[in-house]
């Protein structure tokens, strides 16, 4: 097993990672995954970006709003709320401050 | 083409809420809400079926459980159990410090390591146990539990099955408890049920002992307890013998003790007794001098059957009172 797992990493961002694909606007399930994998995270599963939103959609972080489609199904919209871009600054500052700590480290050893 | 979508995806939903069986219905609905949906938007936008793109159900259900880490669960699960565990952990308490304390009355600083000396104790115990249960089990008649584990009443066998027993539960107990989740279960389901049945036999065991056997038939012949009662006799409340007594059980039934015939003491002579009641041979009363004194106005079992049997009492009782001062009872 190596000592860095992508899998792990990602699972401790996924919250960071959903809101900050919610904040350049709302979007429904299937959209938010293809955002994320769009950006780069290409094993993030559509179970765990599902489950991710039902989490913080119970941890009131983001409001829901159906819009119906003529053709095809109805589709949930997921938008972040007050308490939701709080949440995505705050933990947004934290990730910066741990990812540049490791940076930092990596430096520092001269691995990078 | 619409409907078969719509087939797939309920039963996808329907295979993934299989999965998450284990969750309380309100959270596992929670989870589940949105997902017909979300499978729609992902059925619509892709080709392949729900199973080629997303996997297994069952992994679905896997990957959500883990990203929605189903705060309620974590929280619920723990408060079902938790007045148990507080339980557990008092009882726990409770017995460590029982531990500390009665250990140096045993002369040991903690009571388990004297304990801990008794396991083969333990084993040997716990072996003769299940040789009984087991005798029990294959016990055929109405036997009566004993103390041997007797098989069809036979004494080797019972050896025999003792032996393997106490043998193998020592070579279990040198094992030690088994190391898998199910074997442990299995000893101390196992443990308990023998304990449990040791018990309920124990005190059958006793309580049968402890009742004298209300009635027995009380024949001279046969294994009443009774058989070598030849005569009896019987005395009131003033210490005066009673003559031609009937003895009767709870059941109003005669008590038939002893035997009708009489053996003079003097010529050795065995001879049928027409005593109506108890004693059969007065003349044989331990406690009286065995010559009869005076007046006796001939021998006694002397076989008349015209003399009316109710006359006997009359003439006995007469001796002995005259013998005392009867006066006395008048303190």
């Amino acid at each position: 097993m190596p000592c860095v797992d992508t899998t792990q990493l990602l699972k401790g961002v996924l919250d960071l990672a959903v809101l900050a694909a919610l904040r350049d606007g709302d979007g429904y399930g299937y959209d938010i995954l293809r955002r994320l994998r769009a950006a780069g995270l290409q094993d993030v599963g559509d179970a765990s970006v599902y489950g991710t939103l039902r989490r913080l959609f119970a941890n009131g972080f983001l409001n829901t709003y159906v819009v119906p489609s003529d053709e095809g199904p109805h589709r949930k919209y997921y938008a972040l709320n007050a308490a939701g871009r709080a949440e995505l600054d705050r933990t947004g500052k934290t990730w910066r401050d741990f990812a540049s700590t490791m940076d930092d480290l990596l430096q520092d050893r001269g691995t990078v | 083409m619409n409907d078969v979508v719509a087939d797939e995806i309920t039963g996808y939903v329907a295979r993934v809420r299989l999965a998450l069986g284990g969750l309380p219905e309100k959270t596992r609905e929670e989870l589940l809400e949105d997902l017909p949906e979300h499978l729609a938007e992902v059925r619509a936008e892709g080709t392949g079926t729900l199973v080629e793109r997303l996997g297994e159900p069952a992994a679905y259900a896997a990957e959500l459980l883990a990203a929605a880490e189903v705060p309620d669960v974590k929280a619920e699960e723990p408060d079902r159990y938790a007045e148990l565990k507080a339980v557990r952990d008092q009882v726990v308490r409770g017995l460590r410090e029982a531990d500390v304390r009665v250990g140096p009355v045993l002369g040991y600083s903690k009571a388990s390591e004297f304990l801990a000396l008794l396991l083969p104790a333990w084993w040997v115990l716990r072996g003769y146990l299940a040789a009984m249960v087991l005798a029990h089990v294959f016990a055929t008649g109405d036997e009566r539990l004993g103390l041997l584990p007797r098989v069809g009443g036979s004494g080797v066998l019972a050896l025999v099955l003792l032996g393997a027993c106490v043998v193998g539960s020592i070579w279990l107990g040198r094992r030690g408890t088994p190391a898998g989740q199910w074997p442990r279960y299995a000893y101390w389901s196992g443990t308990a049920v023998l304990i449990l049945l040791a018990v309920v036999g124990f005190a059958t065991v006793d309580d049968e002992a402890q009742v004298t056997p209300s009635y027995v038939d009380a024949t001279y012949s046969g294994n009443s307890g009774y058989e070598n009662v030849r005569d009896v006799f019987v005395y009131d409340g003033q210490g005066h013998p009673v003559e031609n007594a009937q003895l009767y059980d709870q059941n109003g039934q005669p008590i038939q003790l002893g035997s009708q015939w009489c053996d003079d003491p003097d010529t050795g002579e065995s001879v049928q007794s027409w005593q109506r009641g108890y004693p059969r041979c007065p003349k044989l009363n331990p406690f009286v001098a065995p010559s009869p004194t005076p007046m006796e106005n001939g021998e006694w079992p002397t076989p008349d059957p015209s003399v009316p049997p109710s006359l006997t009492p009359s003439v006995t009782p007469s001796v002995t009172p005259s013998a005392k001062p009867i006066p006395s009872p008048s303190k």
